[in-house]
């Protein structure tokens, strides 16, 4: 019997006896999609977490160790326990803390490579839940964000190209054309619209304030000494131009769910979203935070833009 | 909708780039296979969207009923954020105001954060995020009575443990903490300043809060941390 069919990306599915629902939701979630972007995100996602892995490295014991900044048995007051779980409640040692420790750096390393990549980032991932769980007083969105990146990372075929995976698997001259998969897909999707709950709440949740909709929460944040790395407080004598950039913020942020998708508004979403983090990550000192968003926007780029983008950079070098 | 650019309008590939070759089925994943996928990505996407709803208040009681079956896995894959950022508004900056007197005499003081030492930036922040998470927890001076008790439930054993880590770095008896609240100034304040001085640093009052003096227990020649401590 022959069934209607529904065309995708790389082929057709199947649409007989579904409706228009889920055709659209077979299409929008198993449709074959390039790696490329994956690739990409798991590089990036890879060094910001190897580079926050040394960090904690730096206060090692005072973060992880049975007393410290916070003891192991008061984590239960930030924490949702028991279910926030955490390899260094179980670590007796300093010397297994650290090795702990030093495995999640290299894990996070190993992604970055791609060498055993999935293996690598489901370590890193855990590494990650592992120390954010046991200092939740110190962790910040940062964490959150790499969370959400490191489960797409550990979920799709991140390492399938440009990695030390595929270099092994086919040698050096095979290139990194990766054929398009499901999987690589699914990834991307579940990262998309993961970012898309993360704008869609931070939004709701500026929408409560007051300074957002007298416009000047964005002097609330650069006047704030404390995350001060640049100092703009000269905009002081340009209220209407800190109200525009505040409301062209809340404005942005609330639609971001809405305006992200269509190609027309795409360009003006990403844009935007790299501008903000961008300036966070200068203004305020969380360059890593401001990364970390801009590599998950990337989630976003269709992956023909990226592959001409590798291609160029290969003739650039060669 | 279809876009010319090679991109449809959920910013699906049109066609797959010549250079890369098709591995999967065209058709790909079986209707079973599809079928335990989108149950699995359903439950996912729960997982990530009922924290946020269930997530610092105001909340409903749906949401929060709704997440309890879900706390294993929100708590598995540290899904479990209200992702406000800077909301609901961006308000001051806080940290800790130390004082160790130390076992030889001398008296160390500092602050938490430190932006002269903690470096990298990244550091800096780890750190920072100790007088800003306190601070959710501790009440205005003004706030009534009943309300700083039972708060102060909440926030002296995350002090105690502080308090321990900083004698245990330097070698102390005694730690006295402040939480200072960061003066936050408005653009007519900052304009003021500019105008007043050279340089035109802006000095603000920033808000005190004593948060206690805390001592090592002694048992033998060796101090047990993090101490007991007489809180103000």
């Amino acid at each position: 019997m022959n069934s209607p069919l529904v065309s995708t990306a790389a082929g057709t599915l199947p649409a007989a006896g579904q409706g228009g629902w889920v055709a659209a939701w077979n299409r929008f979630w198993f449709t074959p999609a390039d790696p490329l972007p994956l690739a990409l995100i798991r590089i990036a996602t890879g060094c910001l977490l190897a580079w926050s892995s040394f960090v904690w490295l730096l206060d090692f014991e005072a973060f992880f160790g049975p007393a410290g900044w916070l003891p192991a048995h008061e984590t239960w007051r930030l924490n949702d326990q028991p279910w926030q779980w955490s390899w260094y409640f179980a670590a007796g040692s300093p010397a297994v803390r650290m090795a702990l420790g030093i495995l999640t750096l290299l894990a996070a390393v190993a992604t970055a490579l791609g060498l055993a990549t999935r293996l690598a980032a489901v370590i890193a991932l855990a590494g990650l839940v592992s120390a954010a769980n046991r200092a939740p007083l110190n962790v910040f969105g940062l964490d959150d964000i790499l969370g959400m990146l490191m489960i797409s990372v550990a979920v799709g075929p991140a390492g399938s190209c440009l990695s030390l995976d595929r270099r092994i698997r086919t040698g050096l001259a095979a290139g990194d054309a990766a054929g398009p998969s499901v999987s690589a897909n699914l990834a991307l999707r579940l990262l998309q619209v993961h970012l898309c709950v993360v704008y869609f709440f931070s939004g709701c949740g500026k929408l409560l304030g007051a300074s957002w909709w007298d416009g000047m929460a964005l002097w609330g944040s650069l006047a704030n000494a404390q995350y001060r790395t640049l100092d703009l407080t000269w905009l002081a004598a340009f209220p209407l131009l800190i109200n525009a950039i505040t409301l062209a913020t809340l404005f942005w942020e609330v639609a971001y769910a809405a305006i992200i998708w269509p190609r027309l508004t795409r360009p003006w979403a990403i844009g935007m979203a790299v501008a903000v983090h961008l300036g966070i990550g200068l203004a305020m000192g969380m360059m890593e935070f401001g990364l970390a968003m801009i590599t998950a926007n990337a989630a976003f780029v269709p992956a023909t833009i990226w592959r001409r983008w590798t291609q160029r950079h290969r003739r650039d070098t060669v | 909708m279809r876009g010319p650019r090679g991109v449809d309008f959920l910013g699906m590939p049109r066609e797959i780039p010549r250079e890369i070759e098709t591995t999967d089925s065209p058709a790909g994943w079986p209707a079973a296979v599809r079928a335990v996928a989108s149950l699995a990505i359903v439950l996912h996407l729960l997982g990530v969207i009922l924290p946020p709803l269930a997530g610092p208040p105001p909340a409903s009681l749906l949401a929060n009923q709704a997440i309890q079956p879900f706390r294993p896995y929100v708590g598995l894959l540290y899904l479990g954020h209200g992702y406000r950022f800077f909301a609901p508004d961006p308000g001051p900056g806080h940290s800790l105001r130390f004082a160790v007197i130390q076992r030889d005499g001398g008296i160390v003081e500092g602050s938490i954060p430190d932006a002269d030492r903690d470096r990298p930036r990244l550091l800096y922040h780890r750190r920072f995020m100790i007088p800003e998470k306190l601070a959710a927890l501790v009440p205005p001076p003004d706030a009534p009575a009943q309300i700083r008790r039972e708060a102060k439930r909440d926030w002296l054993p995350l002090v105690r443990a502080i308090a321990g880590e900083l004698l245990r770095r330097h070698d102390g008896l005694t730690a006295s903490i402040d939480l200072v609240e960061h003066d936050l100034p408005t653009p007519a304040d900052m304009l003021e300043a500019k105008r007043a001085g050279e340089g035109g640093e802006y000095l603000g009052d920033d808000l005190v809060i004593p948060l206690g003096t805390f001592a090592v227990q002694v048992e033998s020649d060796r101090p047990t941390l993090p101490g007991g401590g007489s809180p103000r």
